[in-house]
């Protein structure tokens, strides 16, 4: 499902607040697609999580994917980078094309997607490790050796936190706070440079400052990232997201799986809902 | 589902009726009294504004509460935001109400003739109806009824219109003058009640088609469909 047209490439009608933002540097007309997503479906064991979920998703916007608890939001988003391939009895049909190419493919190593297609999860967890080895990790094992300093600062300055750590890089990880955790994991995303970030209710388990850091720090992030967010929060999606889509459960002969509603721009999403499920989530009047 | 909210926007909207009432009240006083010359009747008028500006402040702080609180969304904020500019343009009309009834207080001892009296009385007529058609069409979420006030309104225009002509016909008497003089603002201020009416329809619009558009635009000026 593309936003608004249904074609690959979208007319920038972001928010207003999205155009004052940008106003220094004029969006162009048109977007690259990433990830073309066609009649997705994943299923544990004799669970069905989501059913038949087409969209698109591009280049350096944030796509929030909101919906309520079970509807299989961060199922999705765990097929866009293969971390499904992890849980035993997980099952995927459909495609997932990214820059045209069938993630699940013949031959494609899911390490390299992880590397390309970086994630970032509710809790902080970072190494019982330095700052600076969090960081460093990444390339490290990916044999990106070369300038390693500068590659670990560039990550930290990425994460909007090299001010904050950059005297005591050499202390644990663990020693941040939660919103400084977190932002350390975004770093160490970032160090192995992913085109992609997906985050996953990256500022549940935040205070409201911490959340409000991390928020900022996405949109910076989206010069040179391209972000799919799962959150529950929805004025979050409201917030940060240029594009939403609303996934939903679907009860079917008793099965329960989730699909998606409606994607469009998040502008729209918030003021004029299309669907009426997703006027009732939104204004609290689901269930 | 969210009850507290809902009996909020319920609240909300109880409130703008309640207001529109008063309104309609506050015109048929005013009316009157500008009739029938009655200056105590003029002075109830004028104080009975308090109660709509009441309702106004009411209205507002409980839209800035429900903002602060609530972060309504969707077709929640279009009627919050709706409910807004309605009540903006009630407690307008009640202004105006206010004003007709200062001027009543102020006309000279002359006797125009009938015409003038039937002419307002039309007029004021015509605004109470607007007023209803305009508060009923907002509360049934009716579309029709909101953008036939663009019909009635021309009959508003067309009344004030006749006003002004028989004004000009009054003659060089200085003390019939004054009252023409007077007369022309009141003339204008039930013009623009109805002015206000359309504008509460197009808030109806707004709320059920998510568009911000105006009914008609003198600027750009297109016929009317036959």
């Amino acid at each position: 499902m593309t936003p608004g047209t249904r074609t690959d490439t979208i007319p920038i009608d972001v928010a207003p607040v999205e155009i004052a933002q940008q106003r220094k540097a004029p969006l162009p007309e048109v977007r690259d697609v990433v990830f073309d997503v066609q009649s997705l479906s994943a299923t544990y064991g004799t669970t069905t999580a989501i059913s038949d979920v087409s969209l698109d998703v591009y280049r350096n916007l944030i796509t929030a994917v909101i919906g309520p608890s079970g509807c299989g939001k961060s199922t999705f988003i765990r097929c866009l980078n293969r971390m499904n391939d992890l849980v035993p009895g997980a099952k995927i049909d459909g495609k997932v094309l990214y820059h045209g190419e069938d993630l699940y493919g013949d031959g494609v190593d899911p390490v390299e997607v992880r590397r390309r297609i970086g994630m970032v999860f509710q809790r902080p967890n970072p190494f019982p490790k330095s700052i600076y080895d969090n960081v460093a990790w990444g390339p490290r094992v990916l044999g990106m050796r070369k300038g390693i300093d500068e590659r670990v600062e560039k990550a930290l300055r990425g994460a909007a936190l090299w001010d904050e750590v950059k005297d005591r890089l050499k202390k644990s990880g663990l020693s941040l706070s939660g919103g400084q955790q977190q932002r350390l994991c975004i770093a160490r995303a970032i160090a192995i440079e992913p085109e992609v970030l997906l985050l996953d209710e990256p500022a549940s388990a935040l205070d409201p400052i911490a959340t409000s850091s991390i928020e900022e720090l996405m949109h910076d992030l989206k010069r040179e990232y391209t972000l799919v967010i799962v959150t529950h929060n929805m004025q979050q999606a409201a917030r940060v997201a240029d594009l939403t889509a609303f996934f939903s459960l679907d009860v079917e002969d008793g099965r329960r799986s989730g699909v998606l509603v409606e994607y469009d721009t998040t502008e729209k999403v918030f003021t004029n809902p299309a669907d009426k499920r997703t006027e009732d989530y939104v204004t609290g009047r689901f269930g | 589902m969210r009850t507290t909210f809902q009996d909020e926007l319920d609240l909300l909207e109880a409130t703008l009726q309640e207001e529109g009432a008063l309104v309609l009240r506050a015109l048929r006083g005013a009316i009157n009294a500008l009739e029938q010359r009655d200056h105590e009747l003029a002075d109830e008028v004028i104080s009975f504004d308090d109660d709509v500006d009441a309702r106004y402040v009411q209205i507002e702080e409980g839209i800035q509460s429900l903002l602060a609180r609530q972060t309504p969304v969707a077709s929640d904020l279009r009627l919050v935001l709706a409910i807004l500019h309605v009540n903006l343009h009630l407690e307008r009309m009640a202004d105006y109400c206010v004003t007709i009834a200062k001027l009543s207080k102020l006309v000279p001892e002359v006797d125009p003739g009938p015409r003038f009296v039937e002419g307002f009385e039309e007029m004021g007529s015509r605004c109470e109806e607007m007023i209803r058609v305009a508060l009923d069409s907002f509360g049934d979420r009716d579309l029709e009824g909101a953008e036939g006030l663009v019909d009635l309104d021309e009959l508003i225009d067309r009344a004030n219109r006749r006003v002004v002509e028989r004004i000009l016909e009054l003659g060089e008497d200085p003390a019939m003058r004054e009252y023409g003089l007077r007369m022309v603002v009141v003339s204008r201020a039930l013009e623009r009640i109805g002015d206000h009416a359309v504008d509460i329809g197009e808030q109806t619009a707004y709320l059920l088609t998510a568009e911000f558009r105006e009914f008609t635009d003198a600027s750009h000026p297109q016929p009317r469909e036959a």
